[in-house]
């Protein structure tokens, strides 16, 4: 799976492999942060990926400003303790459903945010709509994919603004 | 007073603002200031942010998307190779000549020019958990490569668990005239491994992986074993799926070099330990 997402956001077999290998790396040195994280092994492991991948094509682009990548950790372990996530289904069957709930330019402004390493201003620019209109859309299809995602008995008290 | 601090400006910045750029930020869609000021913001505001967390607990489905794709060959062992690399490293950067025991149990890589299986340096475990760090890093490796089931998922909740009761236990063996002891399979097999602290009081805190599951009235029961060679029987312990179990109890103290072992008994109570031992280690004092 960790290739999977590195192959898909770099697009190249060898640089998927460098950023697996990098990436397993910064865990392994930062396995003792992994107590403080929440959520899987898993998902804390994929998201060093992630991250990994994005800074790697990121890179590639040096008009992108990079962010701050000096500890090779992704937000989700700094992010509040306090904040109690419910659990979503997250089986892949259930994904591909859910992704298909939500509408082409919502899912297209998402994947171009989470897989092509672009910033909202980027895929304004690229899809030749206001920032607005990419901030709409990230916004709703993060919520119809949260909806879609909802075990039954969660979705009654899933309350959102 | 909600209102209050909603208006207020946390990192230069208003809740509202931070909630508008929620979306990009938990996608990793903003640039370095813009994330910046959003990840301050979120540190000093008092405010819950409820929405960003619903947002962002969306982002893992993302990770399901993706489609599956096989591999290279090779890359496994270069992981492995790279990880055992750097642990030499550090090792070798803790400068502690005085290795006791051989921890048995750590599915290491197998080059042998490039992983001296040295035995555990007591000093650089004692300062940072790098022990458990090995013991995860397989884990890490096999999900890194796609392999993922439900038995592995189990075993690597147990494995979080493990790990966290190993960090409590290094911090029990920090005390004042605590001992630490590894324990190993005494075969040198794959057997059971582990740690256990025993504090000034004689109290001993023990963790231990790679056990089987007990089944019907089976314990698995720690001993201590004192300078006149008694085996003293400390309590019993079960063991589900995870194979890890972490265990306190409270003994009077026996001194420096007590050897805690670890037997698996067909029940409750046993006086004497019914061999084999599976796992065994000699305290030793962590503090000069």
């Amino acid at each position: 799976m960790a290739y999977g997402i590195a192959y898909r956001i770099t697009g190249d077999r060898s640089a998927a492999e460098d950023v697996v290998q990098d990436a397993f790396l910064g865990a392994w040195r930062n396995a003792a942060r992994y107590a403080g994280a929440r959520g899987t092994v898993r998902t804390w492991l994929l998201s060093i990926v992630h991250h990994r991948a994005i800074d790697a094509v990121r890179r590639r682009r040096p008009t992108v400003e990079l962010p701050d990548s000096e500890s090779g950790l992704p937000d989700t372990l700094t992010l509040p303790d306090t904040w109690a996530a419910v659990e979503l289904r997250l089986d892949r069957a259930a994904v591909q459903v859910a992704l298909g709930r939500i509408s082409d330019v919502q899912r297209e402004a998402i994947e171009l945010a989470y897989f092509g390493g672009f910033t909202q201003t980027e895929i304004a620019d690229r899809t030749g709509v206001p920032l607005g209109t990419v901030k709409g859309r990230l916004r709703l299809g993060l919520q119809g994919l949260r909806a879609a995602l909802l075990p039954p008995n969660a979705a009654d008290g899933a309350g959102r603004g | 007073m909600e209102l209050a601090v909603a208006e207020q400006r946390f990192a230069g910045m208003t809740c509202a603002e931070a909630a508008e750029l929620a979306p990009a930020f938990v996608l990793g869609a903003l640039g370095a200031a813009e994330a910046d000021a959003v990840r301050s913001h979120l540190a000093e505001c008092p405010e819950l942010h409820a929405e960003m967390a619903e947002l962002h607990s969306v982002v893992p489905a993302l990770f399901e998307a993706v489609e599956p794709v096989a591999p290279p060959a090779g890359l496994k062992d270069r992981i492995l190779a790279a990880a055992a690399a750097d642990l030499a490293a550090r090792r070798g950067a803790a400068a502690q000549p005085a290795p006791v025991q051989p921890v048995s149990a750590q599915p290491l890589p197998t080059r042998p020019a490039e992983v001296p299986r040295r035995g555990t340096d007591f000093g650089s475990v004692f300062r940072r958990p790098i022990w458990s760090a090995v013991a995860i890093a397989a884990a890490l490796a096999v999900v890194a490569l796609g392999v993922w089931n439900v038995q592995l998922r189990d075993q690597l909740t147990g494995l979080e668990a493990y790990r966290n009761d190993v960090v409590k236990i290094l911090d029990a063996a920090a005390q004042p005239g605590a001992q630490l002891a590894v324990l190993t399979d005494p075969t040198g097999g794959r057997g059971p491994s582990g740690l256990a602290a025993v504090a000034a009081d004689g109290s001993v805190a023990m963790v231990m992986r790679d056990l089987k599951p007990t089944t019907g009235t089976q314990v698995y029961e720690a001993w201590l074993i004192g300078a006149d060679q008694v085996p003293v029987a400390i309590g019993g312990f079960e063991v589900g799926g995870s194979g890890t179990a972490s265990f306190v109890t409270t003994h009077a103290a026996m001194g420096e070099g007590v050897v805690v072992a670890l037997t698996l008994e067909p029940q409750p109570g046993a006086t004497a330990p019914t061999p084999p031992i599976l796992a065994v280690g000699t305290a030793h004092a962590q503090s000069s």
